[in-house]
């Protein structure tokens, strides 16, 4: 199973000690890895197909980019493929354009239901993953609806692509989707836990899908309840901003 | 009454073409007003007492201001004759730090039982309405994530809200922001937001000036609230609006 990272703050982080920590507590992931942040609001991704950790040793490109990356808001990806080519292509996060501005996303889970599905808008991502196609059907539900961008609140539409993809394409859905200063993480079959203020680690929002964490530490853990479709969370500034279970999906 | 303003984007922006406007419809509010914005994750406020307006010429320094302030969010109020006395330190935006950020006020409304409000931390020690709403709303998000850690700010932030219009009926408007974040919450008339159809995804501003700032009334959308018992937030970062909740 993936594992998926995020830190969250109002000013400009490194995550030199959570990243590394990130990388070996979800070592068993082993194709591929990858890190997200943005750059005067445009999307920047450092990539690869190969092992996060070998021989007892963290990827030297991951740990120096922990090092480096310096940006209130950083994602990363751990890949163990369920679907698509162990490969740079195929590792997360990917990005697209929609709503306006540029969008870094990274997911986990298994849905191979979307694994057809042929999007009608361009560009199209490389991969040929389930991860690639649920992207792009946000992607597309969120132009379809952008005559009512001045008007409808981001999280109704965000609900509405959820609801539509998880009746159409039923699959377990765990994601990550920034644009640089929120991010809304989803999650119908894991977990995510979150620590502010770690004494440990960097004091921003973090944010992991790592079961016990990435420090000793008070982790809130946040599951959606049962019979609800999944969890919803907004984060921003380094606050959890708001959180709320999705309404199962009303019949067609 | 007075009038609010805010403006919300996705980079650091002037408010050079909406900041006029917003002064010219509320200029029959004579007794102040001030700008706040973010710079660096610091607040800078700019007040005045004085007029907005003079005759026909407004004044000197706001619209100066209105050309030269560039952040990703800016706020500005437009006082009346009716906010306390006509002082610089009555004027707004007002501002205070907690929970780990900078964050500034402004507020249009009534309710006089709240002016009674006694914080154990008060921001001034002037009658200002403004300053107890913004000490009632600041205490209970404190208190409320101190006691629920596993809530969210929109949760603290709603409950307080709730309590204030429960305990201290009135009529409330305001926004306040952090370096990200806007919220608005209204219990009473009318806050309304555009988008500028040739800058979509560029910014997005907020104001309680009814029929807008611009002359396309159709890229203004209204969000009303009847009932004063009841109330909404409205949730804002860059040029989106995330969320919109009712109490």
């Amino acid at each position: 199973m993936c594992d998926l990272f995020a830190l969250s703050a109002s000013k400009n982080y490194t995550a030199a000690a959570s990243l590394p920590l990130f990388a070996v507590r979800g070592r068993a992931n082993v194709h591929g890895w990858g890190i997200g942040f943005f750059r005067n609001n445009l999307p920047v991704v450092e990539k690869s197909g190969e092992k996060v950790f070998t021989d007892g040793r963290l990827h030297s490109s991951f740990q120096r980019l922990a090092r480096v990356v310096d940006s209130p808001t950083i994602v990363a990806h751990i890949r163990y493929k369920s679907s698509g080519l162990v490969d740079e292509c195929h590792a997360h996060p990917f990005t697209l354009d929609f709503w306006g501005q540029s969008w870094i996303f990274a997911h986990n889970g298994k849905a191979p239901a979307i694994e057809p599905y042929l999007s009608r808008r361009h560009p199209v991502l490389e991969a040929k993953s389930d991860s690639a196609r649920a992207l792009e059907f946000l992607r597309d539900f969120f132009m379809e609806t952008e005559p009512r961008r001045a008007s409808t609140p981001f999280i109704l539409v965000l609900k509405e692509a959820l609801r539509s993809l998880l009746r159409e394409y039923p699959g377990e859905y765990n994601f990550l989707l920034t644009n640089g200063r929120v991010l809304w993480a989803f999650t119908n079959h894991r977990q995510f836990l979150l620590l502010k203020g770690s004494k440990k680690l960097e004091e921003a929002m973090l944010l992991t899908t790592i079961d016990e964490g990435l420090s000793a530490e008070d982790w809130k853990k946040i599951v959606a309840k049962p019979g609800s479709a999944g969890k919803l969370l907004l984060i921003a500034g380094g606050d959890l901003l708001h959180l709320q279970d999705l309404d199962a999906a009303p019949l067609p | 009454m007075c009038e609010l303003f805010a403006m919300s984007a996705g980079h650091h922006y002037t408010a050079h073409e909406y900041l006029p406007p917003f002064a010219d419809r509320a200029r029959e509010n004579i007794s102040g007003w001030g700008i706040g914005f973010f710079r660096n994750g610091q607040v800078h406020i700019e007040k005045s007492c004085e007029g907005i307006f003079t005759g026909d010429m407004m004044h000197d320094s706001f619209s100066r201001l209105a050309r030269v302030i560039d952040s990703r969010i800016i706020l500005s109020h437009i006082r009346c004759p009716k906010s306390g006395h006509q002082k610089e330190s009555h004027a707004q935006p007002i501002n205070d730090w907690f929970l780990d950020h900078n964050w500034l006020f402004i507020f249009k409304g009534e309710s006089p039982k709240l002016l009674a409000y006694q914080s154990h931390r008060p921001i001034m020690r002037e009658e200002l309405l403004a300053a107890r709403v913004f000490e009632f709303v600041r205490d209970e998000m404190e208190s409320g994530l101190a006691n629920r850690p596993r809530q969210s700010l929109y949760q603290v932030m709603a409950l307080g809200c709730k309590k204030l219009i429960t305990n201290y009926p009135g009529r409330y408007t305001f926004f306040m922001a952090n370096e990200t974040v806007l919220f608005a919450f209204f219990n009473t008339d009318q806050v309304l937001t555009y988008q500028d159809p040739t800058a979509v995804g560029e910014l997005l501003l907020v104001t309680t000036v009814s029929g807008g700032l611009t002359d396309d009334q159709d890229n203004w959308s209204a969000f009303s609230q009847k009932d004063p018992a009841r109330g909404q937030v409205l949730i804002i970062s860059g040029a989106d609006l995330l969320y919109q909740g009712h109490l």
